[in-house]
C-alpha cells in the first residue's frame, strides 16, 4: 500500500540521508584542515609567534625524555635564577596530545618529526572541533543545523586565526573540549543517560587539561542549571547532567597539577557548589512534593522556612565574611579583569600591557565572525521556537560569550562556536521556511495526504529536514570549490529532490501554515546562498592574508612586484646559539623569552610566562635606568648578554621603544624611583631632541639607537617618524656584539669592571697624552658585522 | 748601556727564560724592566738593587728615555715587572708610554712607580690611572715640623721620619720594623671610595703638603693624616702596583742612615728603609699574599661524584684547596676565615670553611627549602691577599611527585573512607543485582 | 501557635513516614546506602575540624568520594524508579551499566587523588 511504499522510501531516503550526512561532514573536516594551510604554503612549516615556542620546546623535550620526567621537569633555563616548575604550571593538555600523536605516528613507522606534529595539531583539532559542533547543533536542532554550524565553523575567521598551521597554542585543542565538553553536557540533559554524564566529566578533564578557559565551562552550566531550575524546568535528567559533571569534575581539575587545591578554593569554582547544593535542595523538595499530599506539603513548607531560613542566612554569612577576607575575594587577577574591565589597567598592569587582553573594536566584530553578526539575533529568536533545556543553553552560552568577547579581544574566540551555533540554526530554520514554501507552493498538498503521513512523521521529519536542506548545503561547501557554476544547478536540483521527497511538507504545513508566496522565497533562498557566499570569500581572504602570518618571519612587497623576507629574529637567536657558551644569560623583554630559549637554547631572565611581577619589574627598571644603573642590576643578576628589538630602520613598529612605557610603568610598580612623568615631554611620548634626558639617558634609547646615525647620516627613525634627539655617543659599560641584517634585534655584552679604578685628578690635555691617546684610538676594535 | 749588541744579546737571552716567566702556576716573575732618568740612580739605589737581585730578579737597567726600550715584541711581554725610578721624564722612549704601560699592568704585572719634587705628568697621569692623586702643585713638597728626623743641618723639614704603618703581616712581614722610615718627597691622596687602593705609609696628623721655599699664601691642599707617602693597589687581577713619593728613600743613604724623630729621645742606629722597601717589595712581587684555589668539589653526603642538580632539602658537603705561593713553591694556606656562600641573588647558607692544615677547606650543609638556581659562592678579600672570587652554578629541584611520603598516618581515616566506599558500592551492587 | 506547629510537625511526620513507607524494597536498599556514604562523609568533616586540614588531597578525595558515592546512587535511585515517567524506556540493566561505569571511573580517580 501506500503507507508501506512510504515506509520502504523513507528508509532508503534516511539511509541516504545519513550517508550524504556522513560524506558532507568528511568535506567540512577537510575543509577545516586545508584552509588553515596558507601559512605552511606562503612561508614554511614553522611555529609562529611567541608562546607556540615554549609549548614546542615542551613537546620536545616529552618526545625526548618521557612523561615521567615531564611531569617533574624543574626548568632552570628560565626565570634565572629562580627557575620554574614546569611540571606545575604548564596546562599539560596540548602537550600531551600531541606527543601522543607523534608517539602514535611513530610507532606506526610513519616519520614525521616533532616539529611537524606540532604544526598540524592545531588544523586537525579544528576539523575535529567542527565535527563536534555538528553533534551539538544537532541535539539543539536537528541534523540541518547541525551541518551548517559545522561549516561556518570550519571557516570562522576568530578560530581560524588562532589555530593555522603552526599556531600551537592551547586553544588550538581547547576550543574543541569546550565544544565536545558541552555536546555531552546536552546530550545528557537530553537522554539523562549516566553514561553520557561519565563521559562528559571526562570530556571536561581534557578541557581542564588544556586550557586556563575552562572556568568558563564551570560557571556557564551551573548558571544554565540555575536559569532551568528558576524557569520551572527542573527535571531528574538535570540532575543526572549535573551532579555527577561538579563531583567527577572537581576530582578530575584537582588532579591536574596546574590547578591542584584552586578547584575548590578560588571563587571561579564557588559558583558549582552553590548550585550543587541548589540542585540537591529542589531535587529534595520535588522528591517530597510527589510523596506528599498538598496540605501537608504546605504544612512542611511553613515549617522549613520558618527554620532554614535562620540557619541559610548564618551559613551564607560565615561563607561571605570567608570571602570577603581575602582582598581579591578569591578571584585571580585575570578572572577579575574579565568581571570588572578597568580593574587590570588600574592593579596590575602586566594583564593591561598584553595586546591580547585589550577590548575589541567594532571592526574586529565583523572581521572575526563577519556575516554571522547579522544571523545570530535570528538564530536566537529560533533558539525559542520552542524552547527546550538544550536551546536555553545555547542562547545563555552566546549572551555570556557575547559579554566576555566585549572585554577581552582574546576570548572572541570562545565566542566564535557559540555564533557559528546561532548562525547554523537560523540559516537552517530560514533555509527550512523558504524551502517549504517554494514546495507547498509549488506541489499543492492538500491536508488529506498530510493525516496519513501524519502518524511516522515524527522520525520523518528530521530526515526530511535534512534532506531538504542537503542540496543547499552540498551546494554551499562546493561553493568554494567551484565558483559560479553551481548557483545555475542549485534550482535544477531542488525541484528534483521535490519529487522524491514527498511527505516532507506535511510536517510543517500540520504544525504552522507559514508559507510564502514564491517568488519571495526564490529569491530569499538566493539571498542567503548569496550571504554565505559572502561569508565563504571573506574567511579564506582573512585565512590567506591576515591571519596567516608567524610573525617571526615577515615579508614586504618589493618595488618590483617581488617579496622581502625579513628573517631577523632566526639570525640573532642562531648567532647566540653559536656565538656564545651554553650557560650565558641573555636578558631581554619578557616578549622574546620562550623563543630564545626554544631557538637559541641560552638562559633567559624573564619570558612570556609573567608569573613574576617583580622580576619583570627588575629588567623593565633595568631597561630605563642610565647605563652604569643597569650594568649594576645586569650583573647582580649574572646576565652576559642583552637583547633588543629595534624597528626603526625597517620600519617594525612591535619594537622595544614602542613598548618602552610598559617597560617604565611595570618597574615604576615596583620601583618607585621610576616614575613615568620623567620619560613623557608634556605628557606626550618623544624619542627626537625634544625628549626628556632621562628618557635620552636610558639604557633602551641607547642601545636601540647606538651608531644608528651611521645608516643614513641623520638618524630618521622610521616608525616614529622623526630623527632622534641623541645621535653621537658612546657605550660605557656595554659593547656591541651583533647587530642583524635590518638592524631589527640588536645584542649587546656586559662589559666586566674595570681593572683598576682612577683617582680623581683629572686627565691634562698634553703633547704626550695626545700622542697616546691617537695610539688608543686606532685600538678601537669595529664591530667585525657591519 | 743602550748599546745595540748588549741589548740584543739581552734580548736573545731573555727568550728561553720565558718558560720561567710569570705564568698563573709560578706567579713570581723574575725578568724586571727597571727605567732610570740617570745612571746615577743605579748606583745610588745600589743597596735597594741588591736586595731584589739576591733574590733572584734579574734587572734590565735602561735609560727611560732610550729609543730601544720595548715591554712587549710581537704580543708576548719581555718582562715580568716593571720599576719606574724616573720621576721627570717628560716621555719614554722606544715603545713604551703611558698606555703601554697600563696595558701592562692589565695584564697581571706588577710596578712599582717612584715619584719626586717636580715629577712630571706623565709620571702623575699613571699614578692617576692607579688610585693616587698627587698633589697639583709639582714643586711642593711634604713637609712636617713635628716630626721631621733630626739631622746635623737644620733643614727645612722636608726630611720625615714616618711610623705610620699599615698594619699586615702579608705585607710588611712578621718581624715587626723598629725604627721610623725615612721619606722626603710628595705626597698624594687616596679617594676613599676606591676599594683596591690602600696606604701602606701614612703621614702622621702635622704634615702638609706645600713649596719649602715660597710662602705659604694658601691653606694647602693636602694636610694631615689623609696624605699617604707610599701606598699600594691590587687591581681586580691581582697586578700589584707600589706607588712612592719619594725616590731617595730607595736610596743608600737612607738605608744607612741612622733616624731619630724630632720628638722623640730614642735614636736608631739604622733606619727602616730597608727592612721595609725589601719587605714591600716582596709582597709587591707576589712573594707572599698571592692565594690560589683549585678543585672546587661538591656532592651529596655519601656519594662521590657531583651531581647535575641538588633536590631540596638534600645533604651535602662543599670542598675547595687553597694554596698560598712563597717565593718558590706551593704551601697550603691556613686561615679560619674563608666562607662559602649557597646564593641566588643572596645568601641562604653562610658557612665558614673549616681546613684540615693541608690546604683543604671543607663543610657540609642541608640545601633549603628553596628551589631555583643557586651559585657556590666563596669571595676573599682579606687585606694584603689575591682575591680569591669562586662560583659554580647548580640548580636545585623541587621534590618529585613519587618523592613525599607515601602513607601520611593524619589521613588514614580517609584511606579508610574510600575504600569503605569502594567495598559498599561492591556489596551494595550483589544486593541490588540479586534481591527482587 | 507552637502548639499547632508541633502537632503540624507531627502530621508531618506521620504522613512522611507513611509515604516512605510505600515505596518499594529496591529503591529503599538504594536509600540506605546513599544514608552510608553520607553518614561517612560527615564523619571526615568531623575529623578534618578536630585534626585540621593537613593532607587536603586525602581529605578530598575522601569526602569527594563519599560525595560521589551518594551522587551516582541518587542517578541509579531516579533511573530504576518506575514512578518516572521519563525513564519508563530504560531497562534497569542499562541504568546499572551506566553507574558502574561511572563509579568505576569515581573509584579510579579517588584512588589516584588519595596519595
Amino acid at each position: 500500500m501506500s503507507a508501506s511504499e512510504t515506509a520502504g522510501e523513507r528508509t532508503v531516503r534516511h539511509a541516504f540521508g545519513n550517508v550524504l550526512a556522513f560524506f558532507i561532514l568528511l568535506l567540512i573536516g577537510v575543509l577545516a584542515f586545508s584552509i588553515r594551510l596558507f601559512s605552511v604554503i606562503k612561508y614554511e612549516s614553522v611555529i609562529h609567534e611567541f608562546d607556540p615556542y615554549f609549548n614546542y620546546r615542551v613537546t620536545q623535550f616529552l618526545t625526548k625524555n618521557g612523561i615521567y620526567d615531564f611531569w617533574n621537569w624543574f626548568d632552570d633555563r628560565t626565570w634565572y635564577p629562580l627557575g620554574r616548575v614546569i611540571g606545575g604550571t604548564v596546562y599539560p593538555g596540548l602537550t600531551l596530545t600531541a606527543g601522543t600523536l607523534w608517539w602514535v605516528l611513530n610507532s606506526l613507522n610513519i616519520p614525521l618529526s616533532v616539529e611537524t606534529v606540532c604544526v598540524f595539531t592545531a588544523p586537525t583539532f579544528s576539523a575535529f572541533a567542527s565535527w563536534a559542533t555538528y553533534f551539538l547543533t544537532k541535539e539543539v536542532k536537528g541534523p540541518g543545523a547541525g551541518l551548517a554550524a559545522a561549516a561556518l565553523l570550519g571557516m570562522v575567521p576568530s578560530y581560524i586565526s588562532r589555530s593555522v598551521a603552526g599556531s600551537y597554542d592551547n586553544e588550538a585543542v581547547a576550543i574543541f573540549a569546550l565544544i565536545f565538553t558541552f555536546y555531552l553536557y546536552i546530550k545528557t540533559l537530553n537522554t539523562g543517560s549516566l553514561f553520557y554524564a561519565t563521559f562528559n566529566a571526562i570530556s571536561y578533564f581534557y578541557m581542564v587539561c588544556s586550557w586556563g578557559g575552562y572556568t568558563f565551562i564551570i560557571n556557564l552550566i551551573p548558571m544554565h542549571v540555575l536559569l532551568c531550575i528558576v524557569t520551572g524546568r527542573y527535571s531528574s535528567r538535570l540532575y543526572i547532567a549535573y551532579a555527577p559533571l561538579v563531583v567527577l569534575g572537581t576530582l578530575l581539575a584537582a588532579l591536574v597539577p596546574v590547578v591542584g587545591f584552586n578547584a575548590v578554593m578560588t571563587s571561579e569554582h564557588f559558583a558549582s557548589f552553590l548550585v550543587f547544593i541548589i540542585i540537591h535542595v529542589v531535587a529534595l523538595v520535588y522528591y517530597i512534593k510527589g510523596i506528599l499530599s498538598p496540605r501537608m506539603f504546605k504544612v512542611a513548607v511553613t515549617l522549613v522556612l520558618s527554620v532554614g531560613i535562620a540557619v541559610c542566612c548564618a551559613v551564607i554569612a560565615i561563607l561571605i565574611a570567608v570571602v570577603a577576607s581575602s582582598p581579591t575575594k578569591g578571584w585571580s587577577g585575570r578572572s577579575l579583569s574579565l568581571l570588572d574591565p578597568t580593574y587590570a589597567s588600574k592593579y596590575i598592569p602586566i594583564i593591561a600591557s598584553v595586546s591580547e587582553h585589550q577590548p575589541p573594536t567594532w571592526p574586529s566584530y565583523f572581521m572575526d565572525i563577519n556575516v554571522l553578526a547579522f544571523l545570530v539575533p535570528a538564530g536566537i529568536i529560533a533558539c525559542f521556537l520552542p524552547l527546550s533545556d538544550a536551546s536555553s543553553f545555547v542562547v545563555l552560552y552566546i549572551v555570556t560569550s557575547v559579554y566576555f568577547s566585549g572585554v577581552m579581544v582574546r576570548l572572541m574566540l570562545v565566542l566564535a562556536p557559540a555564533a557559528c551555533i546561532m548562525s547554523g540554526i537560523a540559516l537552517s530554520e530560514a533555509f527550512d521556511t523558504l524551502t517549504g514554501s517554494i514546495k507547498f507552493q509549488l506541489l499543492g498538498y492538500s491536508s488529506v495526504n498530510s493525516q496519513a503521513a501524519a502518524g511516522d512523521a515524527s522520525p520523518d521529519s528530521t530526515s526530511a529536514q535534512s534532506n531538504a536542506l542537503k542540496p543547499d548545503k552540498s551546494e554551499e561547501t562546493a561553493k568554494e570549490r567551484t565558483s559560479k557554476k553551481s548557483k545555475k544547478k542549485e534550482k535544477e536540483r531542488e525541484k528534483e529532490k521535490e519529487q522524491v521527497d514527498q511527505s516532507s511538507v506535511q510536517p510543517r504545513a500540520g504544525r504552522r501554515l507559514q508559507v510564502l508566496p514564491l517568488e519571495a522565497s526564490i529569491i530569499g533562498v538566493f539571498l542567503l546562498i548569496l550571504l554565505g557566499a559572502f561569508y565563504v570569500v571573506h574567511c579564506v581572504w582573512a585565512a590567506a592574508e591576515a591571519y596567516s602570518a608567524p610573525s617571526i618571519v615577515l615579508t614586504s612587497q618589493t618595488q618590483d612586484g617581488g617579496l622581502h623576507v625579513f628573517d631577523d629574529f632566526r639570525e640573532a637567536y642562531a648567532w647566540l646559539r653559536h656565538n656564545t657558551e651554553v650557560d650565558d644569560k641573555v636578558a631581554s623583554w619578557w616578549d622574546y623569552g620562550y623563543q630564545t630559549t626554544a631557538m637559541a637554547n641560552r638562559t633567559v631572565i624573564v619570558d612570556n610566562n609573567t608569573w613574576n611581577n617583580t622580576h619583570i619589574a627588575t629588567v623593565g627598571t633595568a631597561m630605563s635606568s642610565p647605563e652604569k644603573a643597569a650594568w649594576e642590576i645586569f650583573n647582580s643578576l649574572d646576565v652576559k648578554y642583552v637583547l633588543v628589538v629595534f624597528g626603526g630602520l625597517v620600519g617594525y613598529p612591535s619594537d622595544d621603544i614602542n613598548k618602552f612605557l610598559w617597560m617604565v610603568r611595570i618597574g615604576g610598580g615596583v620601583f618607585p624611583h621610576i616614575k613615568e612623568p620623567d620619560y613623557l615631554r608634556d605628557g606626550q611620548y618623544r624619542i627626537d631632541s625634544q625628549a626628556t634626558p632621562t628618557m635620552l639617558n636610558s639604557l633602551m634609547y641607547k642601545l636601540s639607537y647606538y651608531r644608528f646615525v651611521e645608516t643614513d647620516g641623520k638618524g630618521f627613525d622610521r616608525v616614529r617618524r622623526t630623527e632622534i634627539g641623541k645621535k653621537y655617543f658612546k657605550l660605557t659599560h656595554f659593547d656591541e656584539v651583533f647587530t642583524t641584517h635590518h638592524w631589527m634585534v640588536r645584542i649587546y655584552k656586559l662589559r666586566p669592571p674595570k681593572n683598576r679604578i682612577r683617582g680623581k685628578a683629572k686627565k691634562s690635555k698634553s703633547k704626550t697624552s695626545s700622542a697616546s691617546t691617537s695610539k688608543r684610538t686606532a685600538k678601537i676594535k669595529k664591530n667585525p658585522w657591519q | 748601556m743602550a748599546r745595540s749588541p748588549l741589548i740584543l744579546v739581552a734580548l736573545i737571552s731573555l727568550i728561553p727564560l720565558l718558560c720561567h716567566s710569570f705564568s698563573p702556576e709560578t706567579p713570581t716573575g723574575r725578568r724586571i724592566l727597571v727605567l732610570v732618568d740617570d745612571l746615577a740612580v743605579k748606583s745610588s739605589q745600589s743597596l735597594y738593587f741588591k736586595s731584589l737581585s739576591s733574590r733572584g730578579y734579574e734587572l734590565d737597567f735602561k735609560l727611560a728615555d732610550d729609543p730601544k726600550i720595548a715591554l712587549q715584541r710581537y704580543g708576548q711581554y719581555l718582562y715580568d715587572g716593571l720599576v719606574l725610578f724616573c720621576p721627570t721624564v717628560e716621555r719614554f722612549g722606544g715603545s713604551i708610554d703611558q698606555a703601554a704601560i697600563l696595558d701592562f699592568v692589565d695584564s697581571g704585572h706588577d710596578l712599582i712607580i717612584a715619584a719626586d719634587v717636580q715629577s712630571s705628568d706623565l709620571i702623575r697621569e699613571i699614578a692617576t690611572e692607579c688610585g693616587a692623586d698627587f698633589d697639583e702643585d709639582p714643586a711642593a713638597m711634604v713637609i712636617d715640623h713635628i716630626n721631621y728626623a733630626v739631622s746635623e743641618n737644620e733643614g727645612d723639614h722636608t726630611v720625615i721620619a714616618s711610623d705610620n704603618l699599615i698594619k699586615s703581616d702579608v705585607i710588611l712581614g712578621s718581624s715587626k720594623i723598629e725604627a721610623p722610615v725615612l721619606f722626603q718627597g710628595i705626597g698624594h691622596s687616596l679617594n676613599p671610595a676606591n676599594s683596591l687602593v690602600f696606604k701602606v705609609l701614612s703621614a702622621s696628623p702635622a704634615t702638609y703638603s706645600a713649596n719649602p721655599k715660597s710662602k705659604l699664601s694658601s691653606p694647602p691642599a693636602l694636610t694631615g693624616s689623609a696624605i699617604s707617602l707610599v701606598s699600594v693597589m691590587q687591581a681586580r687581577n691581582n697586578a700589584r702596583i707600589l706607588i712612592s713619593g719619594s725616590l731617595s728613600m730607595f736610596s743608600n743613604r737612607f738605608f744607612r742612615s741612622g733616624v731619630q724623630k724630632a720628638q722623640s729621645s730614642t735614636k736608631h742606629e739604622k733606619s727602616g728603609n730597608e727592612q721595609f722597601l725589601t719587605e714591600i717589595s716582596k709582597w709587591v712581587f707576589h712573594e707572599r699574599g698571592h692565594l690560589k684555589a683549585v678543585n672546587v668539589k661538591h656532592h651529596k653526603v655519601g656519594e662521590e661524584d657531583e651531581p647535575a642538580v641538588y633536590r631540596i632539602k638534600d645533604d651535602l658537603e662543599y670542598s675547595v684547596e687553597i694554596y698560598e705561593w712563597s717565593g718558590s713553591s706551593w704551601e697550603p694556606y691556613v686561615a679560619d676565615d674563608v666562607q662559602v656562600q649557597f646564593y641566588m641573588m643572596s645568601p641562604y647558607v653562610l658557612k665558614t670553611l673549616t681546613s684540615d692544615k693541608k690546604g683543604v677547606y671543607s663543610t657540609s650543609f642541608k640545601v633549603p627549602d628553596v628551589y631555583g638556581v643557586f651559585q657556590f659562592k666563596v669571595e676573599y678579600e682579606k687585606l694584603g691577599y689575591t682575591t680569591l672570587s669562586l662560583s659554580k652554578q647548580i640548580p636545585v629541584r623541587p621534590f618529585k611527585h613519587n618523592e613525599y611520603e607515601r602513607f601520611i598516618p593524619a589521613a588514614y581515616p580517609y584511606y579508610g573512607a574510600a575504600f569503605s566506599m569502594m567495598v559498599g558500592f561492591f556489596l551494595f551492587s550483589f544486593v541490588h543485582l540479586y534481591s527482587k | 501557635m507552637a502548639r499547632s506547629t508541633g502537632e503540624d510537625a507531627q502530621a508531618l511526620f506521620h504522613s512522611l513516614r507513611s509515604a516512605y513507607a510505600a515505596t518499594p524494597k529496591n529503591l529503599k536498599i538504594i536509600d540506605l546506602y546513599v544514608a552510608f556514604a553520607v553518614f561517612t562523609a560527615l564523619i571526615q568533616v568531623a575529623y578534618m575540624a578536630m585534626v585540621g586540614s593537613f593532607p587536603f588531597n586525602s581529605f578530598l578525595s575522601g569526602i569527594l568520594s563519599c560525595t560521589g558515592t551518594a551522587v551516582l546512587a541518587v542517578c541509579l535511585r531516579i533511573q530504576v524508579n518506575k514512578e518516572n515517567k521519563e525513564f519508563k524506556d530504560l531497562p534497569p540493566e542499562r541504568a546499572y551499566a551506566d553507574f558502574v561505569l561511572c563509579n568505576l571511573v569515581l573509584h579510579l580517580v579517588i584512588m589516584n587523588f588519595l596519595g
